[in-house]
């Protein structure tokens, strides 16, 4: 596998997303990191995965939690113990409860749109903004994609790039690598971007 | 001044018979595709592959759906109506069941109204009528012969429930839940090799608090497969869980024989380490 060829796969998807989302630069690395991960998985029904992932379409997994689990499941987790330390210290259950509808579907289920959606959170361990904000911009996120998704072409030209990356042998590569690659591709600047500005 | 029709010439001629028979084919071909990504999508999710499973019932959807334009017949509805079933799709599901019914499909009427009550029940619970939708879940539990519409029901109804015990004191919630076990029960047994019931009555079994029972039941629904992505990941995390209950509860002895068995299952399941499954970023 050569890095270069990935990384020039990545730019392309970069002038993909350019082209069908030119206003939207937030949301080039969530889908473009999703992108990477089904590539991985060898799974190319992109349409589906990015804009259902608050709807899966077969029977949903029961979401209904006792608070045993509730509490295992940031007593597990390193980062979210110690950011919910007083919470969990002073057996706070109703703020846990609060937060875990947010946190349980990017953190513990580990969705990769959402965890792309919400990258600078997870990696600055900022796990009360994900609580807080994640209904309004999945919620945005979702309307954002709308025009785009209307499109055929920009579907076709993802599950390309997708068995592209899979041929080049992106599995390979660590997912921190992926995610350090894909940065590096959303930030280049993109011709569109610009000559816009 | 107005054109006569040309007529056509032997090359005309068999130039439109080798485009029937092409057209012809192509229908055989739509039929034919659809069955076997049809098949494929059942051999995979049987075998968890969620993803794939769902790229193979778009794919026969597609080719059904191309079948009931060109060739409409009882066996392509109903196949394009299975194929929307299995992806949630359930409006179109009973257009096509009560189109199939109408070409002699003889199931087709009653899938389409369990479709039909599937929907309507769903519709109630995102209103916030609780209640009847719980009744029409329970129904179709009772009386679908329809797969996919009892999965779905199954879910929703035991989601309603144990949302619903929360709110309830000791004693009313351990009948809330010893009820809801025994229906699931009931669905096991009328389909014992079904993941999601295994599933299902781990969710239930961990919020008795029985980790032991519920830890069996996820390994159960693991080796037997489930319908989809997120719940086979919300199963991994149902098995970690009840490993850590379990092993804070139960004695030295016990607990390295548990560690050793659960160590087996890990590995089978290609788990990075016993507490973690495969898809889990370190």
């Amino acid at each position: 596998m050569s890095k270069k060829d990935v990384e020039s796969a990545l730019a392309r998807g970069v002038e993909i997303l350019n082209e069908f989302l030119p206003a939207k630069p937030a949301l080039y690395f969530p889908i473009l990191y999703s992108a990477c991960v089904w590539a991985v998985r060898r799974v190319f029904d992109y349409r589906d995965r990015i804009l259902s992932w608050q709807v899966w379409l077969e029977p949903e997994a029961v979401l209904t939690k006792p608070d045993e689990f509730i509490v295992h499941f940031f007593l597990a987790d390193e980062a979210l113990h110690r950011v919910y330390a007083a919470e969990l210290t002073a057996g706070d259950l109703k703020a846990l409860r609060a937060a875990f509808p947010a946190l349980y579907p990017v953190c513990g289920l580990e969705d990769a749109f959402l965890r792309g959606l919400f990258r600078k959170e997870l990696a600055a361990g900022d796990f009360r903004t994900i609580a807080t904000e994640f209904s309004t911009r999945a919620a945005r996120a979702r309307d954002d994609i709308r025009p785009a998704a209307a499109e055929l072409g920009f579907w076709t030209a993802l599950e390309n790039l997708g068995e592209e990356l899979a041929a080049l042998g992106i599995h390979l590569l660590s997912d921190a690598d992926v995610q350090k690659a894909v940065i590096n591709a959303v930030k280049k600047k993109p011709a569109k971007d610009a000559k816009s500005g | 001044m107005t054109k006569r029709p040309r007529k056509l010439g032997g090359v005309g001629i068999l130039a439109v018979s080798a485009w029937a028979l092409l057209l012809d084919a192509a229908c055989l071909t739509h039929l034919r595709n659809a069955k076997a990504a049809y098949a494929a999508a059942q051999e995979l999710a049987a075998h968890y592959q969620t993803e794939q499973a769902t790229a193979a019932y778009k794919r026969a959807l597609a080719e059904a759906a191309l079948e009931t334009q060109r060739t409409p017949s009882a066996q392509a509805f109903m196949l394009k109506g299975l194929a929307e079933a299995n992806l949630g799709l359930w409006r179109d599901a009973e257009t096509s069941f009560v189109k199939a019914a109408g070409l002699g499909f003889g199931e087709g009427e009653a899938w389409a109204s369990d479709v039909s009550l599937l929907g309507l029940a769903v519709s109630f619970e995102e209103l916030g009528f609780q209640e009847p939708s719980l009744r029409v879940y329970e129904n179709l539990l009772g009386k679908s012969s329809f797969k996919p519409v009892r999965l779905t029901a199954a879910q929703r109804y035991a989601d309603l429930i144990l949302a619903r015990a929360r709110a309830l004191a000791d004693a009313e919630l351990d009948r809330t839940l010893s009820d809801l076990v025994r229906t699931i029960e009931r669905l096991e047994a009328s389909d014992f090799a079904c993941g999601y019931y295994h599933y299902l009555h781990s969710q239930a079994e961990g919020h008795r608090g029985r980790y032991g029972r519920s830890y069996d039941e996820a390994v159960m629904a693991r080796e037997l497969g489930l319908p989809s992505e997120k719940a086979l990941r919300d199963n991994d995390l149902q098995v970690v869980f009840c490993c850590d209950k379990l092993a804070a509860s139960l004695g030295a002895g016990e607990r390295e024989a548990f560690a050793a068995a659960h160590a087996v299952w890990a590995k089978k399941w290609g788990w990075k380490d016993p507490r973690t499954p495969g898809w889990k970023t370190e």
